[in-house]
């Protein structure tokens, strides 16, 4: 359980990081709060030449609003997004998502970036930034581009970023009255990833759903927006039993996955007994009608 | 002290619970405690000798395949390495690990593969280097050419395969199979008015401590010598094993015991670590660590769980009452069977349980496999054959329309049966089981949580309640490691189970305890030799010094496993006190010119009966002891120092034709747990609500550190009921190999355990104490398991297969089996 060699680059600014990893080329690997790469180094899952640690680029951990945005840094931890009163006040998702991330220790490491850029099929917070239609600002030698959160996750542990380009925040949309939001999962075990989870965003006004987001984790290759249920909720009054009903809907669309896929969706190489589509999709079903749920609660919207 | 089966006479009756004692039976705080928590124990990886290497093994990717060619030289020339060993040449050069299974010249366990692996992760080759970097760079350069074979995975596929086994020289992939009848259990069956059956499966799984097994080896090439830290194996009584497959002198050995990070048994007789630091160090002529990373541990670590599949059958009548039981068991074993069908004997220590069931039939078949092998795991094959009996209780009680609780009041053995003798021949030393269970259910609230729970249930929620009853066996006697085999096949018929210490009182009075078994393992063994000690001498257990001794040069000691620790210990230090303070009364009555018999020990002192001003304390005893020999009695030797070996309380011997076992698990204790629980139909969570646990071990020693040995078992049988699993695919390929996918339960998934403590003394131990290490594991499962049951009954569901993953659960409750 020791890395193989690599070299160490501290980047000393984000366009720094972005000059070393042009510079270094494909064997390089960008290097955040390491909840993911250290523990796939240590097994020699993954064996890059270079590693750039941005963690001391000034200026990167920032949470901050920005207009209707909520920005969060490359750098900025997990637990320090946990522990915001502006996070919790404006976009309330996020909030509740990122307390289902891991351990408190591992919050206090892991960023809130990094886990979006590593893109795994069954996090919460990639999730939670599909749900929020989040803006992801990626940074390279050549400049500067921005990409909408779903056009960013192209497959398991693959994005829309090239090997040089550093995700260098993240900016999330911000509430506004009549929206609430909602995230729920089932884990095996408090802690781990979910087998499913479920990311709300609902918008009421005079007791009709105006606006309505919904993004599942665990049931792909990446986190998926739930657009039948969305458009079974959209426009309506909504009840206990339309609620279940677009539960279902979310479930249906869906194309159901081999243990073979599933397994390599949730981590590269290492075989894993991950629970059958039959009951991931179960899981997934019941998460998205527990979270519309609390979301309209909290929209002041159910009846 | 062996007895023969039909003489109990020598059995005292049950005494009640002694209420005179200083310090047994009072909450300490443990005196190992201190420095662990300040991070001031020394753990084996904290070791660092002097040019130290490090050793790395190269694990098998293959569950089955012979070894082509090992070709290591591009290891042996990179950066920093020292040596490599690879598994032929280490066959050439060491024994095989001592392996107590039925044949074991056929079915030879090594350290490293020699010509064939037989799982995934089996070692191939070690690498010795500089550092651990350059030891696992190195060994992704050894070049291993297999050629792959068909693995062998399902253990009832592979009972009936003749052409593809395990171990070619055996002939088989069935390690043992024998048939043990207990009593008349045809006719039994014949009377009953009813038989229930259950087919049941308790899946593998493993302990994890916080540390892996580990050792140093420290070869000294001028003497001979070799010195092996190490936090797994140090008993001095089979300690020459290692010297047999080191080629060493027995005498030339000396394994050196550390603090652990916990065993939980997986550190039992683990020989595979300490041979490999060891072999290394001789090659050399430095010392070598080898620390087992967790996928080491988890692949390589020889301590896998049973693996086991049942049929069980319980004979009843109409009433409740119970009459006979047949167990068939096939437990898969994994590739090698290094204590042979010991966990079966565990079951068989108590395999009627709490309840009196005159009868009994088990069959066993040992199956090899191409996975890792067993070991030990709390509870070793008792947690598995409780669960399984509870299974078939809760099952009958169903089919009667009886209350669980009650259709087990109805069959415990009655406290004036006590010596009892179950079927399987051992002896539970004493009991008073209903009291236990009154406890427990008043402490649950048993008749409010069942109110409760019809009202819960009334809103539509999945509210169950299990109940379990169930016994503890402890201190394991050696007629297990033979009694399976016909006395002819039999070359030592081992009886010795030994416990030895030293004992000084220095020359102003302060007491030293040496141990020759393991440290802190979890198990307090310094707690309760000092609590033991100050009881003795009316001492602080805080002032008495505990000191562990290597295996060189020590005293016969067998260590922890069985929960045997406590009522060893307990033992073999109130022997070695009672040399010293005989000496003591000596040395009194002569300095005093008055008759031995006159004195009585007094607070630390012996005085003249009934004269309180005339008296020697033990300081001045001991003054006169070390540096006045003048004041001695004729003869009487200088200084205050005794050895004290104890030995299994109550072995008797097996009758030749098997049909009773004797007596040798005899320390029984016993335990009442009550769950409830709420069970999601959606995602199958199990949810537990409220939890209580009343165990009955003999004399309580330490309250507050038995109650965190029930805790820790509850946690693990938590763990064993909803979570844990080996699992392999059809390929024999481990699907699990770090905390990523073996769930353990975290302090988040285990509820405040609500203790509840009775004690029946034991008759045939020092101070009454009967072990408990094992207690919570060996109850959880089968409490968690009817309280499933009772949750999901409108369903149907019977949880019959562990864990009750909640995908199992959703699966169970979409009619797939269960």
């Amino acid at each position: 359980m020791k890395p193989p060699p690599f070299s160490y680059h501290r980047g000393r600014t984000v366009e720094h990081a972005a000059e070393l990893l042009r510079e270094l080329g494909p064997s390089a690997r960008l290097l955040a709060g390491g909840q993911s790469l250290l523990p796939m180094l240590n097994l020699r899952l993954a064996e890059p030449a270079h590693l750039v640690d941005l963690g001391s680029a000034p200026g990167l951990d920032a949470i901050r609003r920005d207009g209707d945005l909520l920005v969060v840094g490359a750098t900025a931890r997990q637990a320090a997004v946990e522990n915001s009163a502006d996070v919790r006040s404006l976009v309330p998702l996020l909030a509740e998502a990122v307390e289902h991330v891991a351990h408190p220790p591992i919050r206090h490491r892991g960023t809130v970036v990094g886990s979006i850029a590593h893109a795994s099929a069954v996090a919460e917070l990639p999730c939670a930034a599909l749900a929020l239609d989040a803006q992801l600002t990626l940074l390279s030698a050549d400049g500067v581009r921005t990409v909408g959160a779903e056009d960013f996750f192209t497959g398991a542990f693959t994005t829309s970023a090239r090997a040089d380009e550093i995700v260098a925040q993240v900016a999330f949309p911000v509430t506004g009255p009549g929206t609430g939001q909602a995230w729920s999962e089932f884990s095996l075990r408090r802690g781990n990833f979910p087998v499913a989870g479920a990311g709300v965003s609902i918008t009421v006004a005079d007791g009709e759903i105006v606006d309505v987001a919904i993004a599942i984790c665990g049931v792909s290759d990446r986190p998926v927006r739930a657009r039948a249920a969305e458009a079974a909720l959209l426009g309506s009054r909504p009840d206990p039993e339309t609620v279940a009903a677009a539960a279902a809907a979310s479930v249906a669309e869906l194309t159901p996955r081999g243990a073979g896929d599933l397994a390599a969706h949730i981590l590269p190489v290492v075989a894993a007994p991950v629970p059958a589509w039959g009951y991931r999709a179960s899981v997934a079903k019941s998460q998205v009608r527990r979270a519309v749920t609390t979301a309209l609660t909290r929209a002041g919207g159910v009846r | 002290m062996t007895r023969t089966t039909d003489n109990q006479a020598d059995v005292p009756a049950p005494t009640a619970p002694h209420k005179d004692m200083k310090w047994i039976g009072r909450s300490v705080k443990r005196v190992e405690d201190p420095k662990l928590l300040r991070g001031l124990g020394r753990y084996i990886d904290d070791v660092v000798l002097p040019g130290m290497l490090h050793a790395v093994v190269l694990r098998s990717p293959h569950a089955h395949a012979r070894i082509v060619s090992v070709d290591a030289e591009r290891a042996r020339r990179a950066p920093g390495v020292v040596a490599v060993l690879t598994g032929p040449e280490a066959a050439e050069q060491f024994g095989p690990l001592p392996d107590s299974g039925p044949a074991p010249d056929k079915h030879v366990w090594r350290v490293l593969a020699a010509d064939k692996v037989h799982y995934v992760g089996e070692g191939v080759a070690v690498v010795v280097a500089e550092n651990r970097y350059q030891a696992e760079d190195a060994r992704a350069l050894i070049d291993v050419t297999y050629d792959v074979l068909d693995p062998i995975v399902d253990p009832i596929a592979a009972a009936e395969d003749t052409g593809n086994l395990v171990h070619e020289a055996l002939g088989t992939n069935v390690a043992y199979e024998r048939t043990f009848t207990f009593g008349e259990v045809a006719r039994d069956f014949a009377d009953a008015d009813l038989v229930v059956r259950d087919r049941l499966r308790w899946g593998r799984q493993t302990a994890h401590p916080l540390d892996t097994t580990a050792a140093i080896g420290d070869y000294d090439a001028g003497t001979g010598e070799m010195v092996v830290h190490t936090n797994s194996i140090s008993m001095t009584w089979l300690a020459f094993g290692a010297a047999v497959a080191l080629g060493i002198p027995s005498n030339k050995l000396d394994l050196r015991p550390y603090i652990s990070g916990g065993s939980f048994g997986s550190k039992q007789f683990c020989w595979r670590s300490t041979v490999t630091a060891a072999m290394m160090s001789k090659i050399t002529g430095r010392p070598v660590k080898y620390v087992e990373d967790r996928l080491d541990y988890q692949l390589n670590g020889d301590q896998h769980g049973s693996d086991r599949y049942y049929d069980v059958e319980l004979a009843l009548m109409r009433d409740g009452t119970f009459r006979s039981l047949k167990i068939d068991c096939v437990d898969d074993y994994g590739a090698y069977i290094q204590f042979g069908v010991g966990s079966h004997g565990n079951a068989l220590a108590q395999v009627t349980g709490p309840y009196r069931i005159t009868s009994t039939e088990y069959r066993v078949r040992a199956v090899l496999t191409n996975k890792t092998q067993q070991g030990a795991y709390r509870g070793f094959g008792a947690d598995a054959g409780n669960w399984a009996l509870e299974r078939i209780v809760d099952k009958a009680a169903a089919e009667l329309d009886l209350d669980p609780a009650d259709i087990r009041r109805r069959n415990l053995i009655p406290p004036d049966a006590f010596p009892y003798h179950i079927p399987s021949g051992n002896m539970y030393d004493s009991g008073n089981y209903e009291p236990v269970l009154d406890h427990a259910l008043q402490r649950f609230d048993y008749d409010g949580w069942r109110r409760k729970q019809e009202a819960m249930r009334a809103e539509g929620r999945k509210i169950g309640i299990g109940v379990v009853t169930a016994n503890e066996r402890s201190v394991y006697g050696a007629t297990e490691f033979w009694f399976w085999f016909d006395d002819k096949d039999v070359p030592v018929k081992t009886t010795s189970t030994p416990e030895g210490v030293s004992m000084t009182v220095d020359t102003v009075g302060a007491v030293t305890v040496t141990l020759y078994s393991t440290p802190f393992w979890g198990n307090s063994s310094d707690t309760v030799a000092a609590m033991i000690a100050a009881e003795e001498f009316d001492v602080d257990p805080a002032d008495v010094s505990v000191v562990h001794h290597g295996t060189k040069g020590g005293l016969p000691a067998a260590g922890p496993g069985g929960s045997r620790l406590t009522v060893m210990l307990a033992g073999a230090i109130t022997g070695a006190s009672k040399k010293i303070k005989d000496k003591l009364r000596r040395i009194a009555a002569h300095d005093m010119e008055v008759d031995e018999a006159d004195l009585e020990w007094v607070d630390g002192g012996y005085q003249v009966r009934g004269a309180t001003d005339s008296r020697r304390g033990i300081a001045d005893l001991a003054m006169l002891a070390y540096l006045v020999k003048t004041a001695l009695p004729d003869g009487e030797e200088s200084g205050l120092a005794a050895d004290f070996v104890y030995d299994h309380p109550h072995l008797t011997m097996p009758k030749p034709d098997r049909s009773d076992l004797g007596s040798f698990y005899p320390c029984v204790g016993h335990a009442c747990h009550l769950v409830a629980v709420e069970v999601d139909e959606e995602t199958g969570s199990v949810d537990i609500l409220d939890y209580v646990a009343v165990h009955d071990s003999g004399t309580l020693v330490n309250p507050r550190s038995y109650d965190g040995q029930i805790v820790g078992g509850t946690a693990q049988g938590i763990g064993t009921a909803l979570a844990e699993e080996m699992t392999y695919d059809a390929g024999g390929n481990p699907l699990v190999g770090t905390f990523w996918d073996y769930l353990i339960p975290t302090a988040l998934d285990v509820p405040e355990v609500n203790f509840g403590h009775e004690e029946t003394p034991s008759p045939i131990t020092a101070h009454g104490i009967k072990g408990g290490g094992e207690a919570g594991r060996l109850m959880a499962p089968g409490a968690l398991s009817a309280a499933i049951d009772d949750a999901l009954r409108d369903h149907g569901v019977r949880v019959t297969e562990l864990p009750a993953t909640p995908e199992r659960i959703v699966g169970w409750l979409q009619g797939q089996g269960g």
